[in-house]
């Protein structure tokens, strides 16, 4: 498949299976609290909705800000390898080619990097509303970040020196000859579940948009077509964040229905966790953070560095 | 053009010389001067790539011989200095109108400029001291330009300083003692044959003055006083610039002087210099970035950042393989480049707002200072390493460096201050610009014309050298040729490798587009309603007018769970050796009483030993 | 109801949309409000009709207004209410509002609500069990299908008159006028 093709399939298949997820996801909790809960296709009628209403606007740097974390949501999509394989493609009838069109030009350095334009947009973007209550979302929210951030880089720095590469093509098909991340780095691919929920911002861990404590945090002041693109945002950044899971410690998939069906059996670990969980306050949030999950990827770290 | 070092050298301080006068006659005269001066030194120093040359100036200095060479790594250095400076002069000119004794103030910062471009110009050890002190007592003048506790601050500084000085001297003298020669091209070659024990001494001795200069962690205390009580031009060239002479010297003894095989190998068993002087280094990205979270004054906040940096700079520094090495340099000037752009940005602000930089009570300048606004964003966004900017590739080659090396203990302290960073800056940025805008500073103006062009000149020049990183690692390939490492393989836009690839024009052109693509589908719904600031949610009651705005403690819980570890024990530390030694003068002050018959006292003593010791010894 | 009819979707999308999204606003106005949880949680499950209540009126397009309405609360009514987007529906829940309800002789509390916002629909009870709210929702959706329910382009309308019975009432009104409105306003009865 061509290189532009790649280039605009990538993103569209990243917008489609985010959207999924989250009306899944609704879905689900609503199942596992023994009610119906929305029809599956609930998000796309509360976007289309959004976007058809005229809401308030407090400056450019507020509507850029939400443009900016969408747009990076979805250059970070065209990095990550979405299933597809060169190593063992003779032995399964339906693989394909990688299907990642910019691995070429960065690897798991700028993938991480590149998950930064996300917060970054929106905290720029709620700075700009002028309201307390989202100052205090950003806060939480870097603040979470920095909590889960610290495991996180164990976890990578585990896979990258285990693998001896920052690549992420090179990653997942040195997983796919030898065996998945779960067994060659099993207490980083535990901690990397423990995280996964601060991660994606769902419950234990969705401090930053409390709707009852803060007023949805960063996105108090966003209505209208804004707050349709930060739903569209939050989509991407699940399918980012499951799909990095899935390619570091899953062995990614030989095509892109199996990369998909792994995405969903993770997926549906971490819903079922938010469906049963209440909200932990920032500061047990930073603490629990900092002690299991830490100490398991430490762990690890150190037992990949002495036995190189 | 043989001459040109001495024609860069003598220009420079005869600018200082003629300012001063200059300010005698007419103080516009001496604006222009400065400006223009600084300039020319710019382009004259351009014109100057590409013709390295060693030129000896005094055959016979004491019996040492003094020479200024022109060479890749000054060079690079030089053009740096000349840029930021040039910066800084055209800056100063709104904010500094009014002050007193500023004919005094643009001749020290000519003469800071000066003492800097002979450091790095200088081609042998002794006028390398020479302009090194030149450098360090002009910015203790500067430095405590302001009075005030500015004083002590300056004091601190010229302290530390003198003592890696001394320290350098020492290093310098057991050279001319060893060989005889202090000229530095010939010092290359004659310490190959040293031994592990000397090397290691001389690395110490050096490495105390480049590391004071350089603020790496022991030796840090001096830094957040000192930039913080300059004035904010002069702190802009202080932390882009003048703590940057340390990651000259460091590299010129690493590197051009010890050579890459002899410190690789420098070590014993598991101890290897290069290690343990890289922990140092992760010791200082981690500590002082978490220190700059808790600081309320903008400028305190940005100095620890400069240390934090610093550290960086040694983990790129510190391993001598070539990405490392194309690293650390490239992150000098990307740090500089950012560094002063947000201390003129915080010298934008204070000059506005009447000298305020107090985190806690700005906010909200961005509805009415938007150039300063876009140059503290675009600053935070090179600090942070957000892709487009330089300071993201210099970082990537940083960070691939240390996993490929095999080394991922350090490449985790140094992402884990790249995350304390991000916390810090955007505490600066929202409590600065983003938020409610106080009433005391709605009437605030936008930042003057020559505030403005320096701000948006390093605006560009960080987005130029993150698109197209060719152009400066172009000139670090030269470098790292003389150093002796294998030359990175580029492209104007990359770096292409087998261990992973960088396209930054790839990912340039993937996030212009997808940007407008999603501008568009963001305008296919109705164009919101422009609001005013207090029509803000505050449930249902109408916004309460100066009370609606969080700064204060802005991570607090972080706060109560990190500050107890965060002490600066360092700077406790030196404080009390200070204490213990004033208390020590103060008993051996008490040999001077002021009364005659004491002194008599003395003498008759005093003879009276003599007396005894010929009784005993019969010395004579 | 007709959320599966695709053609209906591709005639009127924003409609159909702003039918099956209709997400509240999460204000309690007065002892009505201890209906809204069992709606919305397991037992009478609104999600299941596209309502869900949100933090903000930024977020939301449907404003139930649950109980007696008293002067203090109707300034963080008619604020709330500005404050939110376009297109919004408003929904007076319970007796109170109507015309007073148990307090009609109050010195304290409005008795005719929507002479100071508009109002699409009432639900009457006091209260109103949730299976009346799950009524109101689906005739709210008629009014919407047949583009009756315009309280919002009746407010913009009609601002001055509007602008003028809230200022009678609540004497200073901290906040500007949303829409520009001319210094002498015709007598308009709404």
């Amino acid at each position: 498949m061509t290189r532009i093709a790649q280039i605009v399939l990538s993103p569209l298949i990243a917008f489609v299976v985010g959207v999924l997820f989250l009306g899944l996801s609704r879905k689900i909790i609503a199942r596992i609290h023994r009610r119906y809960g929305p029809p599956i296709y609930q998000p796309v009628i509360d976007m289309v909705r959004l976007m058809s209403q005229r809401s308030i606007s407090h400056g450019a740097l507020f509507e850029l800000g939400v443009v900016l974390s969408v747009a990076g949501s979805f250059v970070t999509v065209l990095f990550i390898p979405l299933g597809g394989t060169e190593v063992s493609r003779e032995l399964h009838p339906f693989a394909h080619g990688v299907l990642c069109p910019l691995c070429g030009s960065g690897g798991l350095l700028v993938v991480t990097y590149l998950m930064l334009f996300g917060p970054l947009g929106l905290a720029l973007g709620a700075g700009a509303s002028a309201n307390p209550n989202a100052s205090i979302g950003v806060s939480r929210k870097m603040l979470l970040a920095m909590a889960y951030e610290v495991p996180f880089l164990l976890v990578l720095l585990a896979v990258m020196s285990h693998y001896g590469t920052i690549s992420f093509t090179e990653v997942v098909a040195r997983q796919q000859q030898a065996g998945w991340g779960v067994l060659s780095v099993p207490l980083s691919a535990v901690a990397g579940f423990l995280i996964l929920p601060a991660m994606l911002g769902i419950r234990p861990f969705d401090v930053a948009t409390a709707p009852q404590e803060i007023a949805s945090g960063p996105l108090a002041e966003y209505g209208g077509s804004y707050l349709a693109l930060i739903a569209v945002q939050k989509a991407m950044h699940l399918f980012v964040v499951i799909a990095l899971y899935v390619d570091l410690f899953l062995g990614g998939g030989v095509n892109l229905a199996t990369f998909l069906l792994k995405m969903l059996a993770v997926f549906l670990a971490a819903e079922m966790i938010n469906a049963v969980l209440p909200r932990l306050k920032i500061e047990d949030a930073v603490k629990f953070c900092w002690k299991w999950p830490t100490a398991l990827a430490l762990l690890q770290m150190i037992i990949t560095v002495v036995s190189k | 053009m043989r001459m040109l070092p001495a024609i860069i050298l003598v220009f420079a301080f005869a600018a200082a010389g003629l300012v001063y006068l200059a300010g005698r006659v007419h103080p516009r005269l001496r604006d222009v001067l400065a400006v223009l001066s600084s300039l020319v030194l710019v382009g004259v120093i351009g014109y100057g790539h590409g013709k390295w040359d060693q030129l000896i100036c005094v055959p016979d200095f004491l019996g040492v011989e003094l020479s200024l060479r022109l060479n890749s790594l000054g060079w690079f250095f030089a053009v740096y200095i000349a840029l930021i400076n040039a910066g800084s002069i055209v800056f100063s000119l709104s904010y500094m109108k009014g002050k007193e004794r500023l004919n005094f103030y643009y001749s020290m910062m000519l003469l800071v400029n000066a003492g800097m471009l002979g450091v790095v110009l200088s081609g042998d050890f002794l006028s390398f001291y020479i302009f090194w002190e030149t450098m360090s007592w002009s910015t203790y003048l500067l430095i405590s330009y302001k009075r005030g506790p500015a004083l002590h601050a300056g004091m601190k500084y010229i302290v530390m300083s003198l003592v890696g000085s001394c320290a350098m001297l020492v290093g310098i003298l057991s050279l001319h003692g060893h060989y005889g020669t202090l000229e530095i091209a010939q010092l290359g070659g004659l310490l190959a044959g040293a031994s592990a024990g000397y090397i290691v001494f001389l690395l110490l001795t050096m490495g105390i003055a480049f590391g004071i200069k350089f603020a790496i962690l022991p030796l840090h205390t001096w830094m957040p006083d000192a930039h913080s009580e300059a004035v904010s031009p002069f702190s802009a060239v202080l932390s882009g610039v003048l703590v940057r002479m340390g990651m000259y010297g460091f590299l010129l003894i690493m590197y051009s002087l010890v050579g890459v095989k002899t410190i690789l190998e420098l070590g014993r068993g598991a101890w290897d210099f290069h290690l343990l002087f890289s922990w140092l280094g992760a010791l200082t990205i981690v500590i002082p970035t978490f220190i700059a979270l808790l600081q309320d004054d903008a400028k305190r906040l940005l100095a620890c950042h400069g240390i934090g940096q610093g550290g960086d700079l040694i983990l790129g520094m510190a391993f001598g393989t070539s990405p490392g090495v194309a690293g650390g340099i490239f992150h000098t000037i990307n740090h500089g480049s950012y560094i002063a752009l947000l201390f003129l940005v915080v010298g934008a602000v204070e000059y506005r707002t009447g000298g305020v930089r107090d985190l806690n009570r700005l906010g909200g300048l961005m509805q009415r200072m938007p150039v300063a606004f876009l140059g503290c964003l675009v600053g935070i966004m090179g600090l942070i390493g957000i892709p487009l900017t330089n300071g993201f590739v210099s970082k990537w080659l940083i960070y691939k460096t240390l996993i490929t090396e095999g080394r991922p203990f350090l490449a985790f302290m140094a992402f884990v201050g790249t995350w304390g960073t991000i916390l810090s800056v955007y505490k600066l940025l929202h409590n600065m610009f983003l938020g409610q805008l106080p009433q005391e500073y709605s009437r605030v103006e936008k930042s003057p014309l020559s505030m403005q062009i320096p701000i948006l000149f390093l605006c560009f020049v960080i987005f130029l050298f993150g698109i197209l990183p060719g152009i400066p690692l172009r000139a670090i390939q030269g470098v790292q040729r003389e150093m002796g490492f294998a030359p990175l393989e580029l492209t104007l836009w990359g770096l292409a490798s087998d261990v992973g690839a960088l396209n930054m024009l790839n990912i340039c052109v993937a996030l212009v587009t997808a940007f407008a693509v999603v501008f568009l589908v963001m305008r296919v719904g109705p164009k919101g309603r422009r609001v005013a600031q207090d029509d803000s949610y505050a449930a249902g009651a109408y916004v309460p007018v100066d009370r609606y705005h969080h700064s204060v403690e802005f991570y607090n819980p972080l706060y109560r769970m990190i500050s107890p570890y965060l002490k600066d024990r360092v700077d406790e530390f030196y404080y009390w050796i200070a204490d213990r030694a004033s208390g020590l003068f103060d008993i051996v002050r008490r040999m001077y009483t002021g009364y005659a018959g004491t002194y008599v006292l003395y003498i008759v003593a005093f003879l009276a030993f003599l007396i005894l010791v010929q009784l005993v010894w019969q010395v004579w | 109801m007709d959320r599966n009819q695709i053609a209906k979707w591709l005639k009127s999308p924003a409609k159909m949309a702003n039918k099956y999204s209709l997400h509240a606003v999460y204000f309690c106005t007065g002892c009505g409000i201890i209906e809204i949880p069992p709606v919305i949680t397991t037992r009478w499950d609104a999600e299941r009709f596209g309502v869900l209540p949100v933090a903000t009126p930024r977020q939301g397009n449907l404003f139930m207004i649950t109980g007696y309405v008293s002067l203090k609360t109707l300034r963080a009514i008619i604020r709330t209410y500005e404050q939110m987007p376009d297109p919004k529906y408003t929904v007076g829940f319970g007796s109170c509002p109507i015309n007073g309800g148990m307090y009609w002789d109050s010195y304290n509390t409005i008795k005719h609500l929507d002479k100071y916002i508009p109002v699409d629909g009432w639900i009457a009870g006091c209260m109103p069990r949730p299976e009346a709210v799950f009524i109101g929702v689906t005739h709210l959706w008629t009014l919407i299908d047949k583009g009756k329910a315009d309280g919002y382009l009746r407010y913009k309308k009609n601002y001055a008159a509007y602008r003028r019975n809230q200022e009678m009432i609540l004497r200073d009104i901290e906040w500007p006028p949303l829409y520009p409105v001319e210094s002498k306003a015709e007598e308009v009865s709404v």
